[in-house]
C-alpha cells in the first residue's frame, strides 16, 4: 500500500512550481509583518491553509485574534465542497485516518485525489501521499520566503501569479469529460468572476461550485426524461 | 498583536476551524449517500476548479482586467486541451505573458 503512497506524493510534483511560488511569497509576507522565521514556519504547519494565511498575514497588524480566525473559517468553507465530493471515497476507512486525510486536505491534493479516484485508481494512501507533497513543498517554500526576506522580487512582474491558475487549469481538464462537464465548468468560471467582484472572502467558490455542480446534475436529469418519454 | 504565545494560540485557532470546514463533510457523509447527491457531487471538481481559476486569472484584484493575463491563460487553454500535462500548460502560459512583456514593455 505504501506504494500508492509514493505515487500520490510523485503525483503531487507538476504543482510544485505553484505551491513554490505561492509560499515563498508567504514566507516574505509574513516576514515584513514581524513573524519570527520559525513562526513563519509554524503557521504553515499548524494550520496549512494557504489563502487563509496570505489573509490573516495582512490583516495582522490591523486585527485581534476573532476577526482572523473567523476569516480563516470563511476562507476555508469551500472544503466543505470539497470534502462531501470526497467522502464517497473514503466511506469505510477508520475514523483516523478521516481525521488525518481532512486535516491535510487542500485544493491541490484535492484535485489531483479525486482525479485519481475517479480514474478507478485511487487511494487513501494515494491521497494521502498526495497531501504529504504539499505539506513538504509548503512547508519549505514558507521557510526559505522567510530566510529570504525582501531578496525575493515582486512575483506579479514574472507572471508568476499565474502559476497557480495555469496549474489548475491543467487540472481541470481531467474533469471536462463531455459536454456537461464542460457547460459546468464554464457556468461557475462565469459565476465565480461575477461573485468574485460582489461577495467577500471565498463565497464566490462556494456559490460557483454549488450553482455549477448543481447544473451538471440538472443537465443530466433533464436528458433522462427526455429519453424516457 | 504580539507575543509568541498569543501567535501560537492565534494559529491554533485557525487550525480548528480549517480542520472544521475540512472534516465535517467526510463525516457526515461517512454512512453513504443517495445516488442523486453522488451524481451531482461528480460535477464538484469541474465547478470548484474553474471557481478558483476564472478570477485569480481575469480578475486578480477584484474587477475583472483584460490584458496580457487573459492572453496567456488562453494560450495556457490550448495547451492544457493537448497536452493534459502541468508543467507543459505552465510554461506555454508564462512562455506567452514574457515575451508579452518583451514586445509592450511597460
Amino acid at each position: 500500500m505504501p506504494k500508492d503512497f509514493k505515487r500520490g506524493y510523485i503525483g503531487m510534483l507538476p504543482l510544485f512550481p505553484g505551491l513554490i511560488a505561492f509560499g515563498l511569497l508567504y514566507g516574505v509576507l509574513a516576514r515584513q509583518v514581524g513573524f519570527a522565521t520559525w513562526q513563519t514556519l509554524a503557521m504553515s504547519l499548524i494550520v496549512f491553509a494557504g489563502s487563509a494565511q496570505f489573509t490573516a498575514v495582512g490583516m495582522w497588524a490591523s486585527s485581534s485574534a476573532f476577526p482572523i480566525i473567523l476569516t480563516t473559517l470563511i476562507l476555508n468553507l469551500r472544503h466543505l465542497l470539497l470534502g462531501a465530493s470526497l467522502a464517497p471515497y473514503l466511506r469505510g476507512l477508520p475514523r483516523s485516518w478521516k481525521v488525518a486525510l481532512a486535516f491535510w486536505l487542500t485544493d491541490e491534493s484535492y484535485a489531483v485525489a479525486i482525479a485519481e479516484y475517479q480514474r478507478g485508481s485511487g487511494s487513501h494512501w494515494y491521497f494521502f501521499g498526495a497531501s504529504m507533497g504539499v505539506y513538504s513543498i509548503w512547508a519549505v517554500a514558507s521557510l526559505t520566503g522567510a530566510l529570504l526576506g525582501s531578496a525575493v522580487p515582486d512575483p506579479s512582474r514574472y507572471g508568476l501569479d499565474l502559476v497557480f491558475p495555469l496549474t489548475f487549469l491543467a487540472l481541470l481538464f481531467n474533469f471536462l469529460k463531455d459536454r456537461k462537464g464542460v457547460i459546468v465548468a464554464l457556468a461557475a468560471g462565469g459565476v465565480a468572476l461575477v461573485g468574485a467582484s460582489y461577495l467577500p472572502g471565498k463565497w464566490y467558490v462556494i456559490i460557483a461550485g454549488l450553482l455549477g455542480s448543481g447544473l451538471g446534475l440538472l443537465i443530466e436529469e433533464w436528458k433522462g426524461l427526455w429519453t424516457k418519454s | 498583536m504580539e507575543g509568541a504565545v498569543d501567535k501560537i494560540l492565534i494559529f491554533l485557532g485557525m487550525a480548528l476551524v480549517t480542520f472544521f470546514t475540512r472534516y465535517t463533510m467526510i463525516a457526515l457523509f461517512g454512512h453513504g449517500i443517495s445516488p442523486r447527491l453522488q451524481r451531482w457531487l461528480n460535477y464538484v471538481p469541474a465547478a470548484v476548479l474553474s471557481a478558483l481559476i476564472a478570477p485569480a486569472a481575469l480578475a486578480p484584484q477584484g474587477k475583472i482586467q483584460l490584458g496580457l493575463p487573459v492572453v496567456s491563460m488562453l494560450v495556457g487553454c490550448l495547451a492544457a486541451y493537448r497536452t493534459r500535462n502541468v508543467f507543459w500548460t505552465i510554461l506555454a502560459g508564462l512562455a506567452v505573458f514574457w515575451l508579452g512583456k518583451l514586445a509592450f514593455p511597460g
